[in-house]
Order: structure tokens, then C-alpha cells, then sequence
């Protein structure tokens, strides 16, 4: 059983849409995430000789939300921080030449008692759409917020 | 790993995807925090000595990055998979210039909406089988035609 009572943080915040950014989208941008993550599909990496058309792979919106400066929920809790775990909903191709928009809000926070104590989560839900105000990918991020083992 | 493709008529509940093993290189995580951020600070991702200053054992993989290595094990697996919803818990520091081994099991068959979709675990393990990376995936088929 999860809750959020009992959690000190700002609970204005939650459900609140908060707009992070356009980003547009470039040929060069998905060759680049594509051949970092080792992708070697040439619809996503495109021809050895520079040419042919590519796609974004699925998960390319994590170059945008990676860094994002989202607003403080002031949580009252924890000293040690995660990155816990994320999904990531495809719901469109993203292709070379789209710009997206994109904002964020947060979705809940709760507590849940594991093995080293009691942590707190927090959940950001990220909205891509792109310039036919089309969503293209939804983005969750859960934090994790913590005590330092003593 | 095979690269023919695969419809929906082909796999069972149960089936194994993959294993694949592979070694994230310290270059590639460079390349891929430069895509936000061209001339990147160290940071525990892009240099030991930073993450040593953190307390981490040696440098290690951003989750952002984990995650579309997590969603190759499906994409990898057939060009007919569309990938509909990845989700992950990361567990573990992934470190770099080591063997990780991912996997697949197929959870899920649905044909009863509009696709015919599928639903695995997924999990990404270091060689002593420890898992860093655990996970569910949510990927569409073609009917064989």
C-alpha cells in the first residue's frame, strides 16, 4: 500500500502542467542517438553513405527530458536521491523536421517502506506533441528520495 | 540474434527473447550525454574520477541510456516489433566496458483489440546474473499474411 500522507512537499504542484521546451528534431540528432545507444538498424541509423531516410528510435525523447529542470516540490524528506525507474509510451513516429513541444507535471508522490527504510517517490509525467499538436510519446520518471545509510 | 521477421502467429507465451550480451563503451556514453550537451562536464557518467568523488565504484550508465538499450532487445529481436510501452525500474549502476547480458519473456498475447499485441518481462544482468535493469515492454505483431 502506498500513500502520500504524512509527506511534507508542495502539493500546489500536483497535476500541474508546466511547459519545458520545443525541441526540434534533426537527421543528425537521431543518427547521433541511434549510434550511441548501438542501434545498427539503418531505418534509425540511416546508409553507410549519409543518404535514405531515418526514424527516431522509440525511446529518443530521454535526449530532451534528460536535464530538465523541473520546479522544486520542496520535499521534506530524505538526503539521497535516484533516478528509480521510468516508462515510456510510443504513441507516434517521431521523424527528422518535427519540433515538439513538451510539458511536464507531476503526477504523484508516495511512500513505500522497502529493505533500507522508508523512501519517497515522486512521478513526473512528460507530454511530447509534435507541430500538429499530435502526442507522440508520453515520458513517466520516478524518483526515489531516501536516508543515507548511517 | 535473429533478424527475420517474426509475426504474432510465431510466438508463444513463455517464448525467450534473446539472450543478447553485449558491452556499453565509455565512448558511446560520451557520445550520447553530448547530444544534450556538447562539451559535457565530468560527471559520474562520463568520468571515473567523478564518480569515485561520488562514492561509485567506476563511471556508469545514464538510466536514459539504459532504457533504449532495454528496448533494443525487442527492436533487435524482429523488424516487424512496434514498440508500444517500455517501462523500467533501474536496480543497479550499470557500469561501462562490461559484459550485460538482456533478455526477454514473452507475459501477454492479445488479439482481441485493433493489433495484435504482445507483452514481455525484459531484464538487463551483469555476467555474475545480478539484474540492473528490470522491466516491462508492450510491442505490436502482424498477423502473418
Amino acid at each position: 500500500m502506498t500513500t502520500d500522507e504524512g509527506i511534507k512537499y508542495d502539493r500546489s504542484l500536483l497535476g500541474v502542467e508546466h511547459p519545458i521546451g520545443t525541441f526540434d528534431v534533426t537527421k543528425k540528432m537521431i543518427v547521433g542517438f541511434a549510434r550511441s545507444t548501438g542501434e545498427t538498424d539503418t531505418k534509425f541509423i540511416g546508409t553507410p553513405d549519409g543518404t535514405g531516410e531515418v526514424v527516431a528510435p522509440s525511446t529518443i525523447c530521454n535526449i530532451f527530458v534528460n536535464g530538465v529542470t523541473r520546479p522544486d516540490i520542496n520535499l521534506e524528506f530524505g538526503d539521497l536521491s535516484f533516478f528509480a525507474g521510468q516508462s515510456i509510451e510510443c504513441k507516434s513516429e517521431i521523424k527528422p523536421g518535427d519540433t515538439l513541444s513538451a510539458t511536464t507535471r507531476l503526477e504523484e508522490v508516495y511512500a513505500k517502506t522497502g529493505r533500507s527504510g522508508k523512501m519517497v517517490f515522486a512521478v513526473w509525467q512528460t507530454t511530447f506533441s509534435n507541430q500538429n499538436d499530435e502526442i507522440v510519446a508520453l515520458v513517466n520518471e520516478s524518483f526515489v528520495r531516501r536516508n543515507r545509510s548511517k | 540474434m535473429s533478424k527475420k521477421n517474426i509475426y504474432f502467429e510465431d510466438v508463444e507465451l513463455g517464448d525467450d527473447i534473446g539472450p543478447v550480451t553485449r558491452t556499453v563503451k565509455s565512448d558511446q556514453v560520451f557520445e550520447f550525454v553530448s547530444l544534450r550537451e556538447p562539451d559535457p562536464n565530468p560527471s559520474r557518467f562520463t568520468s571515473e574520477e567523478a564518480a569515485k568523488k561520488e562514492g561509485l565504484p567506476n563511471a556508469i550508465v545514464p538510466g536514459a541510456m539504459n532504457i533504449a538499450l532495454m528496448s533494443q532487445i525487442l527492436t533487435d529481436w524482429s523488424p516487424t516489433v512496434c514498440l508500444k510501452k517500455i517501462d523500467v525500474v533501474f536496480r543497479g549502476m550499470v557500469p561501462h566496458e562490461k559484459s550485460l547480458v538482456f533478455s526477454g519473456i514473452v507475459t501477454d498475447k492479445d488479439e482481441s483489440g485493433d493489433s495484435t499485441d504482445l507483452e514481455c518481462d525484459i531484464v538487463m544482468e551483469n555476467q555474475e546474473g545480478v539484474r540492473l535493469v528490470i522491466g516491462h515492454a508492450e510491442f505490436a505483431l502482424p498477423s502473418r499474411p
